[in-house]
């Protein structure tokens, strides 16, 4: 546990607030233990100590102060080093996985204190990719389950879970993992966009996936996450003679309750040539009459498409 | 469409989307019409967006508010003259991004509130955050950090050269250190080795670079390519190339990256707008930062900006400025602490009103390109004028999307370097 009594040997270093009595711009009123805590971390820093009561020390700071950056930066320089350490005792070829594993729960426990933080990401990619080969996949989801259960559109998280994907090469269960969310909350636009970007990993069938997403609108069509899904997902079929013309008679079914469907028909109705620039323009001017907050956008549309573009 | 049609479509979309709805799996067959009215089924997006939907549309109801410069000024001036309470400890490694947020918002408010007292010890501070005048952290004894360093530069910027100062920017230092965060596959990482490696660090890296006049290949080698695989299927940027999800922020950094290098034609730019214009909330009428996410005054600025920066390049319309407009003054104003919030049930933040006040000067400008040379553009080319607007203009000082600073104090700096 962290006891301030460890570093009486340690000469505190001040800020230059703390020194001259100059009134400094935006001057942060720390609390006591604070400036204690900083200012014997950065004797430590300057003195390059790699110690476990440096650790200790430096798990107190980041309690106190978790976007400090520079904390992080000097945790993984002292986990590093202790690693070294660990190996150089215990001879070539022990396994220290012992200690990650300990750093890995601390860092769990942090992260749930602090759920909008997002330092630990790139701290726990730097734990993973430098100093733990033998990390595994399994260990990290616990956490990300916890955190995506909290915040269903944490951003920092699905992208990490991400880069754990391509650093593990591990994708098997990725697809099955979205559809929780997406049961949860068919507007949840992360578990999509994840979704898209596990598609080219994953073994599934395209004609399958074309039914997921249908089955989706249908249940609520007026969703900007499912049409833009399946305009990814068309993009990466093609536009065949008959996907298009099942798009077209899909799309149409909701136009009268979704201008995305109604977009989406127009644009299924140039692809398929079952109307020309006027009329694919008309439905564009339609558009902007049903969706008034964007109609500088739709007016524009529809000007390509009267130009035939 | 008969007009029947039409008046129903427009029925639904003004009086029933988005409304909170039991979810309804079985068709009801005693009325087509109402079952598919019911189809927006509750969940927590939809709950949440309720929520603030009602909050919004009880204060756009009111009439036009105006912008409350004095209040404003107010805070920004007593932030600069009075210590920060314990709790702002939350931001002790952000130092050069609040000096940088109050320093610009008073620039935008009123030049003559940043007074050569204050400019003296904004410098002061700032060169506390580096070791060797540049790089910058995020206070004094920090790293060095790509978004502390972009700050302070943008921070330094308003302050007219004063006692000389730009000259002691350690141009040298900052261009070696940039070398060193940046990655092989053509992103840069924000701080060495622990740092955020995303499209942040690259606009962060080509700000500071091309503001200092530090451009090189080397610097840019790979960055297009880059940003290309950010792209994502939606039409805006995600942090990585790994697929995340297309988000204002990051949109907002790979869209200025590109117009720093003049590739803006390299993506697909009808996807961008197409992207930037779903952004905008019918009911709320400001924009949110990603698909089915709240409306956030912040993203007036990171989409608004994003827009901006196309419209120079002469793709218009992704944006209903006079909306948005409608949005910042009427939902945006705290009328206590500090003057400008993400949206109403929120305080008012330092952050917050740099960016809402950057998106309304956005929304009262029309921005365009000086000159006719399209291969040799920079972003010190664009320009901005007025734009007529409803009421009172809010008079703010127009800015370059590109940087988030008065385009004045932009001009000045950019020469100073040349
Ligand atoms: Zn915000």
């Amino acid at each position: 546990m962290f006891d301030i009594e460890d570093y009486k040997d340690v000469e505190p270093l001040p800020l230059t607030q703390d020194v001259t009595n100059e009134e400094e711009l935006c001057r942060i009123m720390y609390c006591d233990e604070y400036k204690q805590v900083m200012a014997l971390m950065r004797r430590m820093i300057s003195k390059d100590e790699l110690s476990v009561r440096a650790l200790r020390l430096n798990s107190r700071a980041i309690e106190l102060s978790p976007a400090f950056y520079t904390a992080w930066n000097y945790r993984f320089r002292i986990i590093e080093h202790l690693l070294k350490e660990e190996t150089q005792l215990q001879g070539e070829g022990h396994d220290a996985s012992y200690m990650l594993n300990k750093e890995l729960d601390w860092l769990d426990e942090f992260t749930l204190n602090n759920p909008k933080n997002y330092q630990i990401w790139s701290y726990r990619q730097a734990l993973l990719t430098q100093l733990y080969p033998h990390a595994t996949f399994s260990r990290e989801h616990p956490i990300m389950d916890l955190m995506l259960d909290d915040d269903s559109k944490n951003y920092h998280v699905w992208s990490y879970r991400k880069w754990c994907c391509a650093h593990f090469k591990t994708y098997g269960q990725e697809m099955a993992f979205t559809e929780r969310f997406i049961k949860r909350d068919v507007y949840n636009n992360s578990a999509w966009s994840y979704r898209f970007s596990m598609l080219k990993h994953s073994d599934v069938d395209l004609d399958q996936e074309l039914q997921f997403v249908l089955d989706k609108i249908e249940y609520v069509p007026q969703n900007i996450s499912t049409w833009n899904y399946l305009g990814g997902l068309l993009q990466m079929m093609g536009t065949s003679d008959k996907l298009v013309e099942q798009l077209l008679q899909f799309s149409k079914k909701y136009i009268d309750e979704s201008a995305f469907a109604y977009e989406f028909y127009a644009r299924m109705s140039k692809l398929s040539g079952t109307a020309n620039g006027k009329d694919v323009a008309q439905m564009y001017s339609h558009i902007a009459d049903i969706d008034p907050i964007r109609d500088q956008w739709w007016n524009r549309k529809s000007l390509q498409a009267d130009q035939g573009k | 469409m008969s007009s029947r049609d039409i008046n129903r479509a427009n029925f639904i979309n003004t009086k029933l989307l988005g409304r909170k709805r039991e979810p309804i799996d079985v068709r009801s067959e005693e009325d087509p019409e109402i079952e598919n009215i019911m189809k927006t089924v509750e969940t927590e997006t939809i709950i949440d967006r309720e929520e603030v939907m009602e909050a919004c549309v009880k204060l756009l109801n009111e009439p036009l508010h105006v912008l409350d410069k004095d209040f404003a000024a107010g805070g920004l001036t007593f932030a600069f003259n009075s210590s920060m309470p314990p709790q702002m400890v939350a931001l002790d490694a952000s130092q050069a991004w609040i000096v940088y947020w109050i320093a610009n918002s008073m620039m935008m408010i009123d030049p003559s509130l940043l007074t050569n007292e204050i400019k003296r010890k904004i410098v002061r501070k700032l060169f506390l955050m580096s070791k060797d005048n540049g790089p910058f952290g995020g206070g004094e004894s920090q790293l060095p950090h790509i978004a502390s360093t972009y700050a302070a530069i943008n921070a330094l910027a308003l302050c007219d050269n004063i006692d000389n100062c730009w000259n002691k920017i350690n141009r040298d230092a900052i261009y070696k250190w940039l070398l060193s965060l940046k990655q092989p596959d053509g992103s840069f990482t924000t701080c060495n080795p622990i740092g955020e490696r995303d499209t942040r660090g690259v606009y962060c890296a080509l700000s500071i670079a091309s503001l200092l006049n530090i451009m090189s290949d080397e610097l840019t080698e790979g960055v297009v390519e880059y940003l290309q695989q950010c792209q994502t299927y939606e039409g805006g940027f995600g942090a990585t190339r790994l697929g995340d999800e297309a988000h204002g922020g990051y949109t907002f950094c790979a869209t200025a990256s590109l117009v720093i290098m003049n590739k803006l034609n390299s993506i697909d730019i009808e996807k961008l707008m197409e992207w930037c214009a779903a952004r905008q909330c019918t009911e709320e009428m400001g924009l949110c930062g990603r698909s089915n996410k709240l409306v956030d005054g912040c993203y007036s600025f990171w989409v608004g900006g994003t827009a901006a920066m196309l419209e120079a390049n002469d793709y218009h319309g992704c944006l209903k400025k006079e909306a948005l407009r409608k949005y910042i003054l009427n939902c945006c104003q705290s009328k206590t602490g500090i003057a400008l919030r993400d949206k109403p049930g929120k305080n008012g933040d330092f952050y917050h009103t740099n960016y809402v006040l950057l998106g309304l000067s956005i929304t009262e400008s029309k921005f365009y390109y000086h000159g006719d040379d399209k291969t040799n553009r920079t972003p010190f080319d664009i320009l901005s004028k007025s734009l007529s607007v409803k009421e009172v203009p809010s008079g703010l000082a127009f800015i370059n999307p590109v940087y988030g600073i008065p385009n004045e104090s932009l001009q000045e700096f950019h020469e100073h370097f040349i």
